[in-house]
């Protein structure tokens, strides 16, 4: 079920703001460069970006970028209020948020590569 | 024409001969000469095995994204097409079934992309060896479902003046609310009966001059008219889809000089996964229900 109103999300994006499409395409090329990471299938629906074997981020296809930071680096980054908190689980660590053009695609890129950094410093401390 | 594009092309071809071959043998071998059954795996398996088809045809073509999509519904759009065409589909069973094979397809197309890359033809035959079971396997269980909806509206009448409109009723006039109505489904219209007594006939007249033949099993005046449907429209949009069984209009005194009415209705479908279907036919019998019981409330109460 969530893979399928995901596909409808899809369906709405290629329509609507068919740009989107080619952000994911332009952040997946790059999260997939760096080393060790894989995508799949989100539980959810949309695409999620690993490191080994654990999650660094996922788009819904909706243009909508979930990840999960520790509380400290949330707050730094919600004083720069470009994101918001996560759109369900708002007390947690997870953030979101909506890639609309291609500067947020750019921003997507950095809070992705904040998170993998932080789960390849610990994977190597 | 280049490479690139005979490739494309071959997924599109290839996916939907597949799909055509799978649903014709399978109509032939698990058909029991009874009434024809949409089955889970026509709108799930197959959907996931023509995106995996497309993929294998269009993995080293480095499609971006928004092709991948474009050309999903494109192939959607052939399938829906030969449907409309050879199996005489309606056009709102068409936009009803679309979204659930995109979701599949679109699934089928990123699973074999990823299925494919890996090269691991042991993982590959395996994968589709389990869909093609999953494919006999459903076609060879029984499928039954049946449900009811029910809804209720409160009549500033009493009983005796609101169950004259209930047994029948003049033409509706008020604009349809209901978006499946105003692109073109039929909508209910009017209601005719031949007799106010048990086992009088009664028709429910759509909006596309279409009718439901109705007799009256339960003629309890002021209280409950309970009637089963005898005879469907052969509408492509019902027929082989969905059968309405029963109906039901029932009466309540709130001794305030106003009623609650409830309608029933009582259907059996013939197209799974029930879990997508059944949000579909719940939707329309009960705009159906509330076209009509919004009719009788306003007749009602003038």
């Amino acid at each position: 079920m969530p893979y399928l109103f995901d596909s409808q999300l899809m369906l709405w994006t290629l329509f609507a703001r068919p740009q989107i499409l080619d952000a994911f395409d332009n952040i997946e090329l790059e999260v997939l460069r760096w080393q060790g990471t894989g995508k799949r299938l989100h539980k959810y629906g949309g695409i999620q970006f690993d490191f080994n074997g654990k999650e660094i981020g996922h788009i819904h296809s909706n243009g909508l970028l979930d990840i999960r930071f520790n509380r400290k680096i949330k707050a730094q980054l919600l004083a720069e209020n470009r994101i918001t908190d996560h759109h369900v689980f708002e007390k947690s660590g997870w953030i979101s948020f909506y890639i609309e053009n291609e500067n947020d695609a750019q921003y997507a890129k950095e809070l992705l590569r904040k998170a993998y950094e932080g789960l390849y410093d610990h994977l190597h401390r | 024409m280049n490479t690139r594009t005979i490739q494309i092309l071959k997924g599109f071809i290839v996916s939907n001969l597949f799909s055509v071959g799978l649903i014709g043998v399978s109509k032939y071998l698990f058909s029991r000469g009874g009434q024809p059954i949409f089955i889970f795996s026509e709108f799930v398996i197959i959907p996931i095995l023509m995106g995996m088809i497309c993929a294998w045809f269009w993995k080293d073509l480095n499609l971006p994204g928004r092709k991948k999509a474009l050309y999903a519904c494109l192939d959607i759009f052939l399938v829906l097409a030969f449907s409309y065409i050879f199996l005489g589909e309606g056009v709102i069973c068409l936009v009803i079934v679309s979204p659930l094979i995109f979701g599949f397809l679109m699934l089928g197309v990123f699973v074999g992309f990823k299925l494919f890359k890996r090269n691991d033809e042991n993982l590959n035959v395996s994968i589709i060896a389990i869909l093609v079971f999953v494919f006999v396997n459903d076609s060879l269980s029984k499928h039954n479902y049946q449900n009811r909806v029910s809804d209720t509206i409160t009549i500033n009448a009493p009983p005796a003046k609101v169950w004259k409109n209930v047994v029948a009723f003049e033409k509706i006039k008020q604009e349809n609310k209901y978006w499946l109505f105003r692109i073109g489904m039929p909508s209910p219209m009017q209601t005719t009966v031949t007799g106010y007594y048990k086992g009088a006939g009664r028709k429910c007249i759509f909006s596309n001059g279409y009718t439901f033949d109705e007799k009256i099993i339960t003629y309890d005046e002021a209280r409950d008219l309970t009637f089963d449907i005898v005879g469907q429209p052969r509408d492509p949009e019902i027929m082989n889809h969905i059968d309405i069984l029963r109906g039901q209009f029932l009466l309540k005194d709130n001794g305030n000089g106003t009623t609650t009415l409830t309608g029933n209705s009582w259907y059996k479908l013939y197209v799974f996964p029930t879990w997508y279907y059944d949000i579909w036919a719940q939707s329309i019998t009960r705009n159906v229900h509330l076209r009509v019981m919004e009719h009788i409330k306003q007749l009602s109460e003038k």
